[in-house]
């Protein structure tokens, strides 16, 4: 029963990371519709910004997280207006935009490992002593991620519904054109979307270096397929089922780890994957047309 | 001098495999529009059921592990492996194929991709995990003989021979009814499936044929190299394939062919040339990494129909009432495979 409980706050940890890097990726995947396969790279920039920050130049790191998460969205801003923009003002189809972020994802990470080397990295902040909060055992900075992913969410969900920017957000990811004729400005709103991909990617990115303690490049692109499981597990470009997807998976993925050995932990979200594939392909929340 | 000869007949070599890749992975993206993002997942599994069928059976107490073991001879070991690579293309179309979003269909490869590469690098019981299979008996060495410089020419016979046959089958299936039907479906499925085209068995039966061209390579790079590790076949060796086709020219086996040489031959052996910069030993691979990464996107921008393009369906010119000039109808036009997927 401890076991259980262990793995189940774990679970709830790494949910939380989750959540935060599926929720970009949903998002992004909802207003431009089409899927980033550069996305794990943004991961890896997230983390190594920060490292570069609190490692190298000794800044605090909260504040290194903060600059880093900052960096990283204009990162992925840049990326956007110099690469993928000029094929989607070309009307490329999404087909091809797929192959140009899957080579995308090759130049970003081997700019990366050229900038930071191939090396695992850590940050200064340690793992910390375990906190005992009832029958769960975690460390202080698995509580700030759960915390963070918490705060975070509320504030996507607030960015969603209480601005402009989130409304003509969700207006483009019902359709593009309808939102395009009733006078939104869709460049605007699709560029500050990679940018608020890009944060959620680099913060998805730093709590997974903090969960997992040492992080390398291909850390983050090892993690895409666990994202992409809780993006199509919630509904494709469906925000709130991404966080419901990312819940599951991580549930799902720390509570079988009390069965199969830990090394195998995270296969269990292909399973879940092929599972919601073949069983509700349209996601959990499902939305008409998109799957 | 003979080394130098040698070497290019190892290049030899590893054009006609970079040929076959091609060619599978033609089949299913140039013919039939299948996004297969873990090419080399089927070229390592066709090439590590060859090698474990080839292998004699693992010896207790050694701390190398592996399944099979069974001394087959290598021509049975390469139908294996085919089969073993279009077996596990079955698998993967079987969730990847359904009538989902083309972006789903890539997701699922690359996922699979990555379980079967997570599989096989951590369980050490099946193809001995990281450290890989090594010692593979080249095939026939006691018949060739076994200088190393002259058994390398009597390889590239072989493979080129095995090339040749894989050229003319792809080709065939091209000009086949079959392959018009790939190449509808890719153009766009809905009509296809609206002239009784089953478009799930077609995109399976490309899958399939293209897995198994690529195991087909995979065995020829194990006989060669004679052993293969998770460390040889990462997600950047898939994206040399890719690069090969699309800078040569997608649903065009004279591009797959012209793509091998310019990407996988010339571009990435150059390479290997350059010196290593002093301190950071892993740079010149990374930026032949950014650099193959880069092709891909400059070519989709620039020439997106590759070095070689498709040559267009041509069709009797057809006399149209009111036009001065006749217009011919073209079907399977480069361009768009936009709504396949």
């Amino acid at each position: 029963m401890n076991l259980f409980f262990l793995a189940l706050g774990f679970g709830v940890v790494t949910a939380s990371v989750l959540a935060l890097a599926s929720v970009g990726l949903s998002l992004q995947f909802g207003v431009t519709n089409f899927v980033n396969f550069a996305y794990g790279a943004y991961l890896a920039f997230g983390m190594f910004f920060t490292y570069t920050l609190d490692v190298t130049a000794h800044v605090p790191f909260w504040l290194a997280a903060v600059v880093a998460t900052l960096l990283t969205g204009l990162v992925s801003v840049v990326v956007d207006r110099l690469v993928i923009e000029p094929f989607v003002r070309r009307r490329t189809s999404p087909f091809f935009l797929l192959i140009v972020t899957f080579g995308l994802q090759l130049v970003l990470l081997n700019v990366i490992q050229a900038v930071w080397g191939v090396g695992f990295e850590s940050f200064t902040t340690g793992t910390g002593t375990p906190l005992h909060l009832g029958p769960f055992s975690i460390t202080g900075d698995q509580l700030g991620i759960v915390v963070l992913a918490v705060v975070a969410m509320v504030l996507v969900h607030l960015l969603l519904t209480r601005t402009t920017l989130g409304k003509s957000m969700r207006a483009m990811s019902d359709d593009s054109s309808l939102a395009k004729v009733s006078g939104i400005d869709t460049g605007r709103v699709t560029m500050w979307t990679w940018f608020v991909s890009g944060c959620l990617a680099g913060l998805g990115g730093i709590t997974l270096a903090l969960n997992t303690v040492s992080f390398q490049a291909y850390t983050g692109n090892t993690f895409l397929f666990v994202i992409f499981a809780a993006v199509i597990l919630g509904g494709i470009g469906q925000i709130y089922g991404a966080m419901l997807g990312a819940l599951c998976i991580g549930l799902a993925v720390e509570l079988s780890g009390l069965w199969i050995p830990g090394a195998y932990k995270l296969d269990v979200a292909f399973g879940v994957l092929v599972l919601a594939l073949l069983l509700r392909p349209q996601g959990l929340i499902a939305t008409v047309g998109k799957a | 001098m003979s080394v130098v000869l040698g070497y290019v007949a190892t290049l030899g070599v590893y054009f006609c495999i970079y040929n076959i890749f091609a060619f599978g992975l033609n089949i299913q993206f140039g013919y039939a529009g299948i996004l297969d993002f873990t090419v080399i997942t089927f070229m390592a599994i066709g090439g590590y059921i060859a090698g474990v069928a080839v292998l004699p059976p693992e010896q207790r107490g050694t701390e190398i592990f592996y399944v099979l073991g069974w001394n087959l001879p290598w021509p049975i070991a390469l139908l294996l492996g085919m089969v073993a690579a279009g077996l596990l293309g079955f698998l993967i179309g079987l969730v990847a194929l359904r009538r989902l979003r083309s972006d789903y269909l890539a997701i699922v490869t690359l996922a699979s991709g990555t379980i079967v590469y997570d599989v096989i690098n951590n369980y050490n019981k099946l193809f001995d995990g990281a450290a890989g299979l090594v010692g593979v008996p080249q095939p026939y060495t006691s018949v060739f003989g076994v200088n190393p410089n002259t058994y390398t020419w009597y390889f590239l016979a072989v493979s080129a021979v095995i090339m040749l046959v894989c050229w003319y089958v792809a080709n065939r299936i091209y000009s086949s009814p079959l392959g018009r039907t790939m190449r509808a479906i890719r153009e766009d499925m809905d009509v296809a499936e609206a002239f009784g085209k089953d478009a799930f068995r077609v995109r399976m039966l490309a899958m399939v044929i293209g897995c198994m061209f690529v195991g087909l390579g995979g065995v020829l790079t194990i006989a060669y190299v004679s052993a293969l590790s998770p460390a040889g076949w990462t997600t950047g060796e898939t994206f040399v394939i890719w690069a090969a086709l699309i800078v040569g020219g997608k649903a065009n086996n004279w591009g797959a062919v012209v793509g091998s040489f310019l990407v996988a031959v010339l571009f990435n052996e150059a390479t290997r040339f350059l010196p290593a910069i002093p301190g950071s030993p892993n740079l010149v691979s990374d930026i032949r990494n950014m650099c193959i990464g880069g092709m891909v996107i400059v070519t989709l921008w620039f020439r997106p129909q590759g070095v070689v393009p498709e040559r267009k369906a041509r069709f009797p010119q057809l006399p149209v009432r009111g036009a001065t000039t006749p217009v011919s109808v073209a079907v399977g036009a480069t361009g768009g495979a936009g709504s396949a997927g």
